[in-house]
């Protein structure tokens, strides 16, 4: 029974905060695009709701629509409608700072007392009979940092204290207090209350139950009828929490309220609870607590003190939290494009290998209508690290067929390509890792003067280094001479190199094949793990007298017949047919992922379409051709095989071991003197034979002849 | 009419609609113990949206975020104020289920987040998914889990990947020894049916009753 000072302290449950992700995107975005640097308090709406489980409490949430909308934002989501019975409407104020440092420096106690003060007005101007949700007025600040997509938040649920303390004199469950009678009348009222769409989210109400056991849910401003003898009255409250011991902690301020208000010394309060929507008296509780007031409340103008910043695990420091990964574009960028890969692999292509295509670098030699669309089609598969090489600057007919620039890239004389196309890049896919090399690649057969030796040399060195740094080169140059080095250079080293040539109407993409000499001591330390591995078990495979393929040059020599398909390949001519870059390009990078998932890689056979080889055309990607030549005029393909030619001006044995003997002083004697590197091979004793037949032949082949020689 | 063995697989955007209503009519009803799915209709979109659904899941996982910061001088605890040491982490669950245009089929979008609201990366969602509970890759032949933007709501959420539901939806109704069923019947156990299999890669269950009730 109740004794003065017989009770103990009367102990709440503090509120607890959730706060949806869809609240920290819209602040977002209201900063970005509304707000800017105004940081003004904000005013905004929390959501809760009885407790709804015996085990968990429910928290005070906030969800997107917490926030006032922000006009840019195409409002999916129907508007909020009071009177959802799951999300009663609590009010706020958000103090949203532009700096650490300003969030740190809020005065808090200064903050708390003004909202604490909000409510004392409300208690006595009235405005709690009308709207007794400000009763449990919250307040929260908080930091966005927008960069790191980092949000730092503190909540603060203002409680007027009483001093002294409200002791407790009783606390049971709501089904132990009531008689059965009352127990069942109580259960349907609050039932039909909380379904009403009008009453459901009134969380302050009075509960009278009549000597009838007939029990009724009114409204707080109904008090003065309620005070007929032998009804019992209770102060309930939605209670979020579900601690059989204790309520929570809205009671504070209702207790406040009703002290304040209607001078009452002792409280009987219900702790309305449900279970899966439904009252549920077992959970609820029912109380007495016993108030004394201090003299200081009668004085309206004096706010009483308030506690209720929100512990994080027990510390007082503000939480956390990192939305970056679903935030952030280029994170969100970068799993998309994994997604649609991995797709790829789920659905049509099990033994797609994802990760060598991440860690494989590329160095494209030209940045024009092959590079850019090499580059391009390199991304899609996942590639990530892409060099590009180029000496030229953007002019104003490139953005219509080299698809990584724009008009922008062409003012004022042009941005150098390599930039403009990194740049590119990186805006198609911010995580790419690009990088654009400015530089002209030495030519034989166009000699220097001596002062611009050393800077020729320079270029060379720095070619061979970028060679050596990269696993797959891609010679996309607008001339032959411009690729005879790269050859050689990744003729020395074994790198897996890619050709594609334009002619006006014509294309050839091709793989050259390994060098002539299989062991490099550099090359396990420049080959991704899964090569070099491969690349330990084939050393003897082509020492058996396998002939090995050939290189872009090597077949040139070859063919002195093939004429025709000659003349239309790489005349340095510009001039090509639009649809021909983008075509060469792709069937450049698909040949370079199927050489890639070739267990043989660089060392792989040549396969033609169509042929009958059961094992090797087995390959999920399909067969590895050599050489595809391809005529527009007859939206033709074929698949061509050239082996290498012990003549070959770029990659015989002679040549590659000429430079291994002699390096840099090598490469500018072939620069320097045309016909050195025929003389070498020999090649110019095979032009001299072959001449001499020439004069049995028409003329026609005979222009195509001379062709041939050139270099 | 078409029959059943031309059946490709796949449920029209009404069937969906009907199917879904009547989804969680029956749920509501035989299935009080679990949280209700309701419609959400969606006027400015062509999608329609998605019933939902929160679950919890209890586990007692280490707490989220470390917070660095400096802590405050003055007393903010009163002695009315209950302070608790326990504190169990527990793991929410949202299911929304959209239908796809492109593809035809419903499709199951899942978000998990902790009680204060921190979402729950793939890696930490897929150790409590019970697919995921032997070593095998989550990926199997039918689940296939990936974060995509809501169609809805415009937020990154994860989905039971679309492409292989309409072949499962074939082998469930066909594969069986149970004879041919009429079409119709087939549309009506749609959303059951379909919901019975990707429901257990999330962990969801249907209760017999549901399955069992054929009004």
């Amino acid at each position: 029974m109740a004794k003065e000072g017989s009770g103990s302290i009367l102990q709440f449950a503090p509120f607890q905060s959730s706060v949806d992700e869809g609240f920290w995107h819209r602040l977002s975005s209201l900063k970005l695009n509304k707000f800017g640097i105004d940081d003004s308090p904000i005013p905004i709406s929390g959501f809760f709701a009885p407790c709804s489980h015996p085990q968990v409490s429910n928290y005070l949430t906030l969800l997107a629509e917490s926030l006032p909308s922000d006009s840019n934002e195409e409002s999916s989501i129907p508007a909020f409608n009071r009177g959802n019975r799951n999300r009663c409407s609590v009010p706020g104020i958000l103090y949203n700072t532009n700096t650490m440092e300003s969030f740190h420096g809020l005065d808090k106690q200064g903050l708390l007392k003004a909202e604490a003060k909000k409510i004392w007005e409300d208690i006595h101007s009235g405005k709690v009979l009308e709207d007794s949700a400000v009763l449990s007025r919250f307040l929260l600040i908080s930091f966005a940092d927008l960069k790191k997509w980092s949000f730092h938040y503190w909540f603060a649920f203002p409680a007027l204290i009483l001093d002294p303390p409200a002791t407790l004199v009783d606390l049971r469950p709501a089904s132990q207090w009531f008689t059965l009678e009352e127990a069942e009348s109580v259960s349907t009222a609050c039932n039909e209350w909380r379904n009403s769409s009008v009453t459901a989210d009134v969380p302050f109400i009075l509960v009278s139950v009549g000597s009838d056991s007939r029990a009724a849910v009114r409204h707080l401003k109904d008090w003065e009828t309620c005070q007929d003898d032998g009804q019992k009255l209770l102060f309930a409250f939605y209670d979020p929490c579900h601690l059989p011991n204790n309520p929570g902690w809205a009671l504070r301020n209702f207790l406040a309220f009703i002290c304040a208000r209607w001078n009452l010394k002792t409280v009987h309060f219900l702790c309305y609870r449900e279970n899966r929507g439904f009252a549920d008296l077992s959970l609820s509780l029912v109380g007495e607590a016993l108030i004394t007031i201090s003299q200081g409340w009668r004085e309206h103008q004096c706010v009483p003190n308030a506690v209720g910043w929100e512990l994080n695990k027990g510390r007082k420091v503000p939480r956390c939290i990192n939305l970056a990964k679903s935030m952030d574009p280029t994170r969100l960028a970068i799993s998309a494009a994994d997604l649609n890969l991995k797709l790829m692999r789920w659905r049509a292509l099990p033994s797609l290998n994802l990760d060598i295509l991440f860690s494989i670098k590329c160095l494209l030699l030209g940045a024009g209508t092959l590079g850019c669309q090499v580059a391009r089609m390199l991304m899609a598969w996942g590639v990530r690290k892409i060099t590009l090489v180029d000496n030229g600057r953007v002019a104003m007919s490139n953005p219509l067929r080299q698809s990584l620039y724009t008009l922008d890239d062409c003012l004022s004389g042009g941005d150098f390509k390599a930039t403009a196309a990194v740049r590119s890049l990186q805006r198609i896919f911010p995580a790419v890792v690009a990088e654009g090399v400015v530089m002209a690649i030495p030519m034989p057969g166009h000699p220097v003067s001596s002062q611009e030796e050393n800077s020729v040399l320079e270029d060379c060195r720095r070619l061979n280094d970028l060679i050596g740094s990269h696993d797959v080169i891609f010679l996309l140059t607008d001339t032959r001479e411009s690729r005879w080095l790269p050859t050689l250079l990744c003729a020395n080293t074994n790198k897996i190199t890619i050709t594609a040539a334009l002619g006006f109407d014509s294309f050839l993409v091709m793989r050259h094949g390994p060098g002539p000499f299989n062991s490099t001591p550099d090359l396990k330390v420049e080959m991704p793990n899964s090569l070099s591995a491969v690349m330990d078990n084939l050393a003897l495979t082509n020492t058996d007298g396998k002939q090995r393929l050939g290189c872009y040059f090597c077949n040139d020599v070859v063919a002195p017949t093939d004429s025709t398909s000659n003349r239309t390949l790489d005349q340095q001519c510009t001039v090509t047919r639009p649809g021909l870059a983008p075509i060469a390009s792709a069937l450049a990078v698909e040949l370079l992922v199927g050489i890639l998932h070739h267990p043989y890689g660089i060392f792989a056979e040549a396969e033609i379409a169509n042929s009958n080889n059961g094992g090797s055309s087995e390959l999920p990607l399909g067969i590895l051709p050599h050489q595809i030549r391809g005529s527009l005029p007859h939206f033709q393909q074929m698949t061509l095989v050239g082996h290498s030619s012990n003549s070959c001006t770029a990659c015989c044995c002679t040549v590659v071991s000429e430079y291994r003997k002699r390096g840099m002083q090598f490469i500018l004697q072939a620069i320097n003197h045309p016909t050195f590197l025929e003389d070498l091979t020999g090649l110019t004793e095979l032009m001299r034979s072959a001449n001499t037949f020439q004069l049995d032949w028409d003329d026609e082949i005979e222009d195509a002849d001379d062709e041939c020689i050139e270099l | 009419m078409m029959d059943v063995f031309n059946w490709d697989g796949t449920v029209s955007a009404k069937d969906f609609r009907i199917g879904a209503l009547s989804f969680a009519q029956k749920w509501e009803s035989l299935n009080s113990a679990f949280p209700p799915w309701s419609w959400v209709p969606c006027p400015k979109h062509p999608w329609l949206a998605s019933p939902e659904v929160d679950i919890d899941q209890n586990s007692q996982t280490d707490p989220g975020e470390e917070e660095t910061s400096c802590s405050e001088k003055e007393d903010d605890i009163d002695d009315a104020t209950l302070v608790q040491s326990n504190h169990h982490e527990l793991h929410y669950c949202d299911f929304h289920i959209v239908y796809s245009y492109t593809f035809r089929v419903p499709v199951l979008y899942l978000r998990a987040y902790c009680s204060d609201g921190r979402p729950l990366l793939l890696d930490e969602i897929e150790k409590e998914l019970p697919a995921c509970s032997s070593k095998e890759s989550p990926e199997t032949k039918w689940a296939f889990i990936t974060q995509e933007e809501h169609p809805y709501l415009k937020r990154p959420w994860y989905k039971l990947h679309p492409c292989g539901t309409s072949e499962f939806m074939k082998l469930l109704f066909l594969g069986g020894d149970t004879g041919q069923p009429k079409l119709e019947v087939v549309l009506e156990l749609y959303l059951l049916s379909w919901f019975s299999a990707v429901g257990q890669v999330v962990g969801l269950r249907i209760p017999c009753k549901m399955l069992n009730d054929r009004r």
